[in-house]
C-alpha cells in the first residue's frame, strides 16, 4: 500500500490542501455566483408573477368597466326617454293651454267688436233721430212760416 | 533530459514552504481558483434584471440544474441546499479539465537536475485532488444520510441482523459504499490522466495532425467527467436519504 501511495504521490497534507481549495471555491462561488444569480431569478419571478397578477386585475377591471358603462348607457337611455316623453307631454299641455288662451282672447275680441258695433249703431240711430227731429222742426217751422206769412 | 515519452503518475514537487510540498497540480488549482473568483466577481457585478446572453445562459443552466435536482431529490428545499456543492464540483473540475490543453500547461516549466518539471499540471491528473473531492463527496453523502434518517436507521442499511441474507446484503452495501471513495477518485484521475497520455502518445505518431482533434475530444471527455462526478454525488445523496425499505 505504501508503494502504491508513493507511486501515485498520495500525500495527506496535499489531500487536505486540495480539500481546503475546494472548500474555498465552494464558499466563493456561493457568495459571488450562486447567491446573486438565485436572488436575481427569485426577483424576476416575483416581478413576472406581479405582472401576471396586475394583468388579471386589469382585465377584471376592464370587464367590470364595460359592464358599468353599459349599465350607465342603459340608465342614460331610460332617462333620456323619460325626458323626451315628459317634454312631449309638457308640450301637449302647453299647446292646449295656448289654444285655449287664444280662443278666449279671440272670443273677447269678437265680443268687444260686437259691443262696439252695437254701440256705434245705437249712436248712429240716436244721431239720425236727432237729425230727423231737427228736419221735422225745420219743416214745421217752414210750414208755419208759410201759413202765417 | 529524458528522450521519448515521459509519463509521471504523481504530480511533480516544485518546492516546499515550511515542509509543505508545493506541487505543480496545487499551483494550477490555485490558478483556476483565481480565474473562477475573478470571473464570478465580475459576473455578479454585471447582473441585470433584463439579462444579456451570458447571464441568460448561466441562469438557464442554474434553473435546469435546480429543476433536475428537485426531480431527483423530490424536494426543492434539498435541491437548493445541495446545489452549491454539486455545481461547484462540476464547475471546478470542468474548468480544470478545459484548461488542461491550453498552451503553456505542461509545456512551461523548470529544468532541475536535467529533469523537466512542468510548472502547471491539471489537478484532475493528481490523485491527491481527486481523492480530496471523493472524501468531501463521501462525507457529505454519509452525513446527509445520518442527519436525514437518523444514526440507527442509517446504520440499519449496512448492519442487518434480521436474517443471514440481510446481513450479507448489508455487508456488501457497506463495502460498495466504502468503494465509492476509490471509484470516485480513480475514475476521474484515470480518465483525465489517460487522455493526457493518449495525446502525448499521438503527438509522437502524427505530431501535427492527430493531437489537435484528440485534444478536442479530451476536452469533451473532461466535461463529461465533471458531469459524472457531480451527478454521482447527487445520486448517492439521493440513495443516502432514501428509507432503507425504499432503497431495496
Amino acid at each position: 500500500m505504501q508503494q502504491l501511495f508513493a507511486a501515485f504521490g498520495v500525500n495527506v497534507s496535499l489531500i487536505i490542501a486540495q480539500a481546503v481549495n475546494f472548500a474555498i471555491v465552494l464558499i466563493a462561488l456561493w457568495y459571488f455566483l450562486y447567491k446573486p444569480v438565485l436572488a436575481m431569478l427569485t426577483k424576476r419571478q416575483e416581478i413576472v408573477a406581479k405582472g401576471v397578477q396586475d394583468a388579471t386585475l386589469a382585465s377584471e377591471k376592464l370587464a367590470h368597466a364595460d359592464g358599468e358603462a353599459q349599465k350607465r348607457v342603459s340608465a342614460a337611455d331610460t332617462e333620456a326617454n323619460a325626458i323626451v316623453s315628459a317634454a312631449r307631454e309638457s308640450a301637449a299641455t302647453e299647446k292646449a293651454r295656448l289654444l285655449k288662451e287664444a280662443e278666449a282672447r279671440a272670443n273677447a275680441v269678437t265680443k268687444d267688436a260686437e259691443e262696439r258695433a252695437t254701440e256705434a249703431a245705437a249712436k248712429a240711430k240716436r244721431e239720425s233721430e236727432k237729425d230727423i227731429a231737427r228736419v221735422a222742426i225745420l219743416a214745421a217751422e217752414k210750414i208755419l212760416k208759410e201759413k202765417y206769412d | 533530459m529524458h528522450e521519448g515519452i515521459s509519463v509521471v503518475l504523481k504530480a511533480e514537487q516544485l518546492g516546499s514552504v515550511f515542509g509543505f510540498p508545493i506541487t505543480n497540480s496545487l499551483i494550477m488549482a490555485w490558478l483556476v481558483m483565481i480565474l473562477l473568483f475573478v470571473g464570478a466577481y465580475f459576473f455578479s457585478r454585471s447582473l441585470k434584471l433584463i439579462p444579456g446572453k451570458l447571464q441568460t445562459a448561466i441562469e438557464w443552466a442554474f434553473e435546469g440544474a435546480i429543476g433536475y435536482m428537485t426531480e431527483v431529490l423530490e424536494s426543492e428545499k434539498l435541491a437548493l441546499r445541495f446545489f452549491p456543492l454539486v455545481a461547484s464540483v462540476f464547475i471546478f473540475i470542468a474548468f480544470i479539465n478545459e484548461l488542461e490543453f491550453f498552451p503553456g500547461i505542461g509545456s512551461i516549466g523548470l529544468t532541475r537536475a536535467s529533469e523537466f518539471l512542468p510548472l502547471l499540471r491539471a489537478p484532475t491528473t493528481d490523485l491527491n485532488f481527486t481523492l480530496a473531492l471523493a472524501i468531501i463527496a463521501f462525507f457529505t453523502i454519509e452525513i446527509t444520510g445520518i442527519v436525514t434518517l437518523g444514526l440507527f436507521k442509517y446504520a440499519g442499511k449496512y448492519v442487518n441482523l434480521k436474517s443471514p441474507i440481510g446481513f450479507a446484503v448489508g455487508l456488501i452495501e457497506l463495502v460498495s459504499n466504502l468503494g465509492r471513495l476509490i471509484s470516485f477518485s480513480f475514475r476521474l484521475f484515470g480518465n483525465i490522466f489517460a487522455g493526457e497520455v493518449m495525446v502525448l502518445v499521438a503527438s509522437y505518431f502524427l505530431p501535427y495532425v492527430l493531437p489537435a482533434p484528440l485534444m478536442g475530444f479530451e476536452m469533451f471527455i473532461g466535461l463529461i467527467q465533471a458531469l459524472v462526478f457531480a451527478m454521482l454525488t447527487l445520486f448517492f445523496i439521493k440513495l443516502a436519504i432514501m428509507d432503507p425499505h425504499e432503497a431495496h
